[in-house]
């Protein structure tokens, strides 16, 4: 074998190949949030690309020669949150990000995951028995002996963000307020995709926080599309980020199998977690190798709310009938929108409120990443890493946040006490408060309204 | 800056950061070979046929002047003239550079060296991107301060400390980013320059005066008081020499002209590569950056075209002896295949290649060969103008800040005259 098959065979996939673009200028390192606060994590391009050389043994098949089959080059990985600004900012166009990701998984592919980081991984089965327990389990969670108890035993920190559970499911609330249509097998025809789009509701908004997802319903609604919901489950990014990988990768096919139809059918997948969405649209293909049709199919089809109903007021679609909300509002963009690429779209969507005074908070990473913040020996680093938000905040008088990404709602809700909402929740609330009222008003119906 | 200032609404798409973590932070405006002076310099380069002061020359110092004064509401202020001589300021690998306007923190190098005085070159213990033994080693050189330089062109003499800072005895991969950050919190800091204080007593150097050169690394967001700490503490004068990336005089003046630009209303994404350019009528109408999936379209009534030349990536050189202009296919100026090297590799002219660039008129609008402009609502910024060495002619600051002050009059004066107003959805308030 030649150092060319070497190389070959460990850059099959677009981010390994990545690697060989690196220029070693550091730019990376200038914004992990992680590395600022700690020195337990030496930054991305230590563990990224520059190890990554070290790695290109590792997935040489066994009876590839003289070369030693390594180790993980750097073990400190596992420090990475993932929180992906080391790619945002790379100017050469390393996936330094995903290179991290993919280096903890094989780091820990053939070990039995660690018992917290497999129950990290379950949100779905979590949240099931947290919902159908939810007085006992909220209870618990609330409970300072049981959570120093549980921080002991499985290794979850005693002040981690643990949201409440919902007393019902969203899925449940749907069935029966019958506020959107939910697919696989229900009797009512569904409206053809200019009329309705696709609920890709997640964990967060079916287990936790069933309200998010109904606001989006409601001014969806409000805009002339019903909703579907079909049957789904955990969109995988808590096992791919606790280097779930198999796992993962069952739950992703199992949501393609369940979207991949509506997608091909020209229906629009909206999603309330901007985590969930990006996920169906990059870390299916980037951290899963999942690019077959049903793959691409969805990932083309998927859209964050506020970049679905961006688009809408760019074609002249949205009904921008707000009424006044007369509050400054702090809003915090999390990284997983960030890796979407599409800007900004909640506060475009805020500047058309009027009284809306929407204030970009400009700071990196709340911390929490996803469940990495809730980790024992990663809790304190996730709250340095959030420290001057929270500061920032503090020192507001405004009554509440704007943020799209649940996990960081909850992390900045439990370090500042102060409420902190989605986007979308706002803006069914400059809908109710507008002269219309929440009422349903088929703007796309309006021939004045079209482009 | 100057666009936003003309009321325009300014979105800055970048595939990452590059240009600003890299540089020293000093200014380059003109310092060709010979040039006493950044105005003299400017003069020279402007006479030499298609050299973008030839165009921009006039007006070099007042878009300088206005850029230093845009960044001084952010704190960060610079020192010199274009008629102050270009000295031979310390470098960290123990050279010299020539340079002349300075940020503050870095311009206690420009002074003329007194009389028996004395530059004192300090470093913290472990930190690999700093070596004062190595780098007065090599300072100790005359020829190191220029060919035959006078007597206060440089420090008498010159010595190496080496100092323990607090915490960090042992330390691996110490970094300048570490160093800063370090240097933001102000009781570390204090309790670092006092060691830093004492260790030069003890080396008997801090009777005789003199300069102390640090590596520059003191903070990043608090770097103004950080330095003022350093200047009040430190018994020698302090000055800043600027390292390998990322360098933090760099990351400094990034994060200034991104505030200055966001307190007008700019919006800066960085991150997605632009995937197309959709161009109308030899007008360019719309930018599309890459997204995670589909892509993001963002309408414009005018482009600034700042993508950088043959080593910023604006331009590829291709196998087959082609130049060609990444993001428009703009035609490009340049030695032909066979001429795109000089045979020796150290040339001090630098190699042909470095000329290569889009040619303009003088409102900075890409012409073709016959003259003709290309597209009538595209500017041209920067290192990727045609005819400019800006490695030996150390003219790289100076053309990309008159260039971008052009760019915003020719785009200011094009509004005046009645093109429609950018229809970008609402900015939000920074």
């Amino acid at each position: 074998m030649t150092i060319q098959d070497v190389i070959r065979e460990a850059s099959l996939t677009e981010v390994g190949l990545s690697a060989d673009e690196c220029l070693k200028c550091n730019v990376c390192n200038t914004v992990c949030p992680v590395a600022r606060v700690t020195d337990l994590f030496p930054g991305p391009k230590y563990v990224g690309p520059q190890a990554q050389r070290f790695r290109l043994a590792t997935t040489l098949p066994p009876q590839s020669g003289s070369l030693q089959i390594l180790a993980s080059a750097d073990a400190t990985v596992d420090y990475c949150s993932g929180c992906g600004w080391c790619t945002i900012a790379c100017p050469a166009d390393v996936k330094v990000a995903e290179i991290n990701n993919r280096a903890r998984a094989s780091m820990k592919a053939g070990h039995r995951p660690r018992f917290r980081d497999w129950l990290l991984g379950q949100t779905d089965l979590v949240g099931r028995l947290g919902v159908a327990f939810s007085p006992l389990a909220n209870w618990s969670l609330r409970n300072r002996p049981i959570r120093w108890l549980i921080e002991q035993t499985i290794g979850i920190h005693r002040r981690a963000p643990l949201p409440a559970f919902a007393r019902r499911t969203l899925r449940s609330r749907l069935g029966r307020s019958h506020a959107a249509l939910m697919g696989g097998g229900g009797s009512i025809p569904e409206p053809p995709p200019d009329r309705a789009v696709v609920l890709f509701h997640g964990c967060a908004a079916n287990y936790y926080e069933p309200h998010v997802a109904e606001a989006a319903i409601a001014v969806l609604r409000r805009n002339g599309f019903e909703t579907i919901v079909p049957e789904q489950v955990c969109c995988g990014l808590p096992r791919i980020s606790n280097g779930l990988y198999a796992s993962a990768r069952g739950r992703a096919e199992k949501n393609l199998g369940s979207l991949a139809d509506y997608a091909r059918r020209g229906y629009r997948i909206v999603g309330t977690s901007t985590s969930c969405t990006h996920t169906l649209k990059a870390e299916y293909r980037e951290m899963l190798d999942l690019d077959d049709d049903d793959a691409r199919a969805v990932a083309g089809a998927t859209w964050d709310i506020c970049e679905f109903l961006l688009d809408l007021h760019e074609q002249g679609l949205l009904d921008v009938g707000f009424g006044r909300l007369e509050a400054t509002l702090p809003y915090h963009a999390p990284c997983q929108l960030r890796g979407h690429g599409i800007g900004l779209p909640a506060l475009d969507l805020f500047a058309l409120v009027p009284g809306l005074d929407a204030v970009d908070l400009d700071h990196d990473c709340c911390g929490v990443a996803g469940t990495y913040g809730l980790k024992k020996e990663k809790y304190d680093i996730a709250m340095a890493v959030g420290e001057p938000l929270f500061r920032r905040l503090r020192e507001t008088d405004a009554p509440r946040v704007a943020c799209d990404s649940e996990t960081c709602r909850w992390q900045i809700e439990q370090a500042t006490s102060m409420p902190v909402k989605h986007p979308i929740e706002f803006l069914a609330e400059a809908y109710a408060a507008g002269p219309h009222g929440a009422s349903p008003r088929a703007a796309r119906d309006d021939p004045a309204r079209r482009p | 800056i100057s666009l936003a200032d003309s009321g325009a609404k300014v979105h800055v798409v970048a595939r990452g950061h590059a240009a600003t973590h890299w540089t020293s932070g000093g200014l380059d405006v003109a310092a060709p070979t010979g040039s006493p002076t950044s105005a003299l310099g400017i003069e020279r380069l402007a006479a030499r046929q298609g050299h973008p002061y030839a165009i921009l020359g006039d007006g070099a110092r007042a878009a300088i002047s206005a850029w230093r004064t845009s960044l001084m509401p952010e704190g960060l202020e610079y020192l010199g003239d274009l008629e102050d001589p270009l000295r031979a300021i310390p470098t960290a690998i123990g050279g010299t550079r020539r340079a002349a306007i300075l940020p503050s923190a870095q311009a206690g190098a420009l002074r003329p060296w007194g009389r028996g005085e004395r530059l004192l070159v300090c470093g913290p213990a472990g930190f690999k991107d700093f070596w004062p033994d190595a780098i007065v080693a090599s300072l100790r050189r005359p020829a190191v301060w220029g060919m035959d330089p006078g007597d206060d062109a440089r420090p008498s003499t010159i010595d190496a400390l080496v100092v323990d800072l607090p915490g960090l005895a042992g330390r691996h991969n110490l970094s300048a980013l570490d160093l800063a950050r370090l240097f933001d919190d102000a009781r570390w800091r204090v309790d670092a320059l006092e060691r830093i204080s004492r260790a030069i007593e003890r080396s008997g150097a801090a009777g005789a005066g003199g300069r102390i050169a640090l590596p520059a690394v003191l903070g990043l967001a608090d770097h103004a008081a950080a330095f003022d700490d350093a200047v009040r503490i430190l018994p020698l004068a302090p000055f800043e020499v600027p390292l390998v990336s990322p360098s933090i005089p760099g990351l400094r003046l990034y994060t200034a002209l991104r505030a200055a630009l966001r307190r007008r209303g700019g919006r800066i994404d960085i991150g997605e590569p632009v995937a197309a350019i959709t161009v109308d009528r030899r007008r360019v109408t719309s930018v599309t950056l890459a997204a995670a999936v589909r892509e993001r379209v963002i309408r414009a009534d005018s482009l600034v075209l700042a993508t950088g030349g043959i080593a910023g990536g604006g331009l590829v050189g291709r196998a087959d002896g082609r130049l060609e202009e990444v993001l428009l296919d703009l035609p490009v100026e340049g030695p032909p295949a066979g001429e795109w090297l000089a045979a020796d590799p150290f040339d001090p002219d630098g190699h042909p290649i470095e000329t290569a660039g889009i040619r303009t008129d003088k409102d900075l609008r890409p012409v073709a060969q016959d003259g003709v402009i290309v597209l009538e609502n595209v500017v041209v910024v920067g290192s990727l103008l045609a005819g400019q060495r800006y490695l030996s002619e150390r003219c790289g600051d100076g053309v990309a800040i008159a260039s971008g002050h052009r760019a915003a009059a020719t785009i200011a004066n094009a509004g005046a005259r009645g093109a429609p107003q950018p229809v970008q959805p609402t900015a939000a308030r920074p």
